[in-house]
């Protein structure tokens, strides 16, 4: 680390602050827009179909579909960046950003690999530091912020559909936000602290997915409230609300609008496998390499971004009184039954 | 009017509703699995432009004018298509030709204009039904698009060659025998 950092005239630590956020920034930005392309060709494999394959990169390779990617970033540079005469200029403008920016700060707080040390010097694997006071509650607060860049986007376009579908999707993300908080709690409960890395650290002997199967299963089941997939995407519903809160936009912005939902997933997928799944930890190694610690959790990450898409083709969407039954009849009694089972094996234990 | 609701009683297990997601989960993974394995040859969808299907035996497509070896039209002008044709798309105009009037008393018949509109066509084959010389077929090519109207008239010429390169004959544009002008049919 150090040659590399002396190379750029840098101390080692601000090197590899630099490092962590071009790593953290471009790898889920990255990853979520293979995402759209595992989810189209995914898709299509799972219902019996070939998906985008006819874009050709320099005209001439088709890399299963993949330059289709390029071929969509270029059409949205590209477009017509209209804003509608009725809605609010500002808010039009500023609700991508607002979506975005949450997105992609969600995971600054995932330890993605072992923390290791050399020359004298500590490394973490995440942007912020394990100790920084925030732990785990700071994806949770980044999370709440997510539904305000929704809920402008709906507001400033000035349309209805738009606005029905903002206020579905708050609605939703608030009541399931309640059951989602209480099953991270019981995982604080079981760890005794809020830090990711003790978080992770606490896993090493049995992973949190087994004792916590009922937390799990909540929190889930919210995480696909929390992201708007399917079967919880109220935001949209092309038979009832048009394309629901990104109705009126286009070229760039809604880009952005849908790059953020698929960012959504991959730090809703890093938080499954940091709380429940033991992050980087790698089952019968007790200490494993710090690459083959990254390795594994982003084998883990990958496999649910998949399970995302997966479940998102499986499954067909609740009616919106469904869900607020799911919500508030059914994920939170459970959650906070598993609370309370938690409080009371705790106390049991002494 | 009675309607009978149908009554579905889900055990416990399904009530659940974890259950039957994981089932739903396996059955569209057995999906993804079967079609990501299969070659792209063999899957349902045929990448049409680079790949075309094979039509059925009995296919009406694009129509063809039947020759004999030497070049010469099979068809008469008898109007049975003309007249069979429910969309009305056929345009005959007949001509006398050949010189065997001398040798045997009669004169032969041959469109001199053959005509038809492929826009109104409606690709039923009842000219090929009804035609007694078997000189008008209806074939494989689906293929029929063009960007003026025009160019979906078909002529006699155009009728003729439609399948020439496909069954490796040459494109003929005139007849072997020529014309007998002003020398009306002997009845």
């Amino acid at each position: 680390m150090e040659p590399l950092a002396s190379l750029l005239h840098l101390m080692p630590e601000t090197f590899w602050m630099i490092a962590k956020v071009v790593i953290v920034f471009l790898g889920p930005l990255t990853l979520a827009a293979v995402l759209t392309w595992a989810e189209r060709r995914g898709s299509a494999m799972i219902q019996d179909r070939i998906g985008p394959n006819r874009a050709l990169l320099f005209g001439r390779w088709r890399l299963l579909g993949l330059p289709q990617l390029a071929a969509d970033g270029i059409k949205f540079f590209l477009k017509e960046d209209l804003v509608p005469t009725d809605a609010s200029p500002l808010l039009f403008w500023l609700a991508p950003a607002l979506a975005f920016v949450p997105a992609v700060m969600g995971f600054a707080i995932i330890p993605f690999g072992r923390s290791f040390s050399e020359g004298g010097h500590t490394y973490h694997l995440s942007l912020l530091d394990p100790g920084n006071g925030m732990g785990m509650l700071y994806p949770l607060a980044i999370g709440a912020v997510a539904v305000y860049g929704i809920l402008t986007a709906a507001w400033s376009s000035n349309n209805k559909w738009s606005i029905l579908g903002g206020m579905r999707s708050s609605a939703q993300m608030v009541s399931y936000e309640i059951a989602m908080s209480l099953a991270v709690v019981s995982i604080f409960m079981r760890t005794g602290g809020y830090d990711p890395q003790q978080i992770i650290a606490a896993q090493s002997g049995l992973w949190n997915v087994v004792p916590q199967c009922v937390g799990f299963l909540v929190f889930f089941t919210c995480m696909f409230a929390e992201t708007n997939r399917l079967p919880f995407d109220f935001a949209e519903g092309e038979s009832e609300i048009v394309a629901g809160f990104h109705t009126e936009y286009g070229s760039m912005k809604f880009a952005l609008l849908q790059l953020s939902e698929y960012l959504h997933i991959v730090t809703a997928a890093a938080l499954i496998v940091t709380l429940y799944f033991g992050g980087w930890l790698i089952p019968g190694m007790a200490d494993p390499p710090v690459l083959l610690s990254v390795a594994g959790f982003v084998l883990k990450l990958l496999f649910f971004c998949w399970v995302f898409i997966w479940v998102r083709w499986t499954i067909p969407r609740f009616r919106f009184d469904q869900l607020m039954h799911l919500g508030w009849k059914v994920m939170l009694p459970l959650s906070l039954g598993n609370l309370l089972l938690q409080a009371v094996l705790m106390y049991r234990r002494g | 009017m009675g309607v009978v609701v149908k009554k579905v009683e889900l055990n416990w297990l399904d009530r659940t509703y974890v259950w039957p997601v994981l089932m739903g989960m396996v059955v569209t993974l057995r999906h993804f699995l079967k079609q990501i394995t299969t070659r792209s040859s063999r899957r349902y969808t045929v990448q049409y432009p680079d790949s075309k299907r094979a039509t059925a035996a009995g296919y009406r497509g694009l129509h063809e004018l039947k020759r004999f070896e030497d070049g010469a039209i099979k068809c008469v002008a008898c109007f049975m298509c003309a007249e069979a044709c429910p969309a009305r798309c056929i345009t005959i105009e007949a001509e006398a030709f050949g010189d065997l009037n001398k040798d045997q008393g009669f004169d032969e018949k041959r469109p001199a204009v053959f005509k038809i509109d492929m826009l109104r066509c409606i690709y039923c084959a009842m000219c090929e039904e009804a035609c007694p010389k078997d000189a008008i077929w209806l074939r494989t090519d689906y293929e029929q698009a063009s960007y003026d109207r025009l160019s979906m008239q078909f002529g006699k010429w155009d009728l003729m060659n439609t399948y020439a390169a496909l069954d490796g004959k040459p494109r003929i544009t005139r007849d072997p025998t020529p014309t007998v002008p002003h020398q009306p049919i002997q009845t």
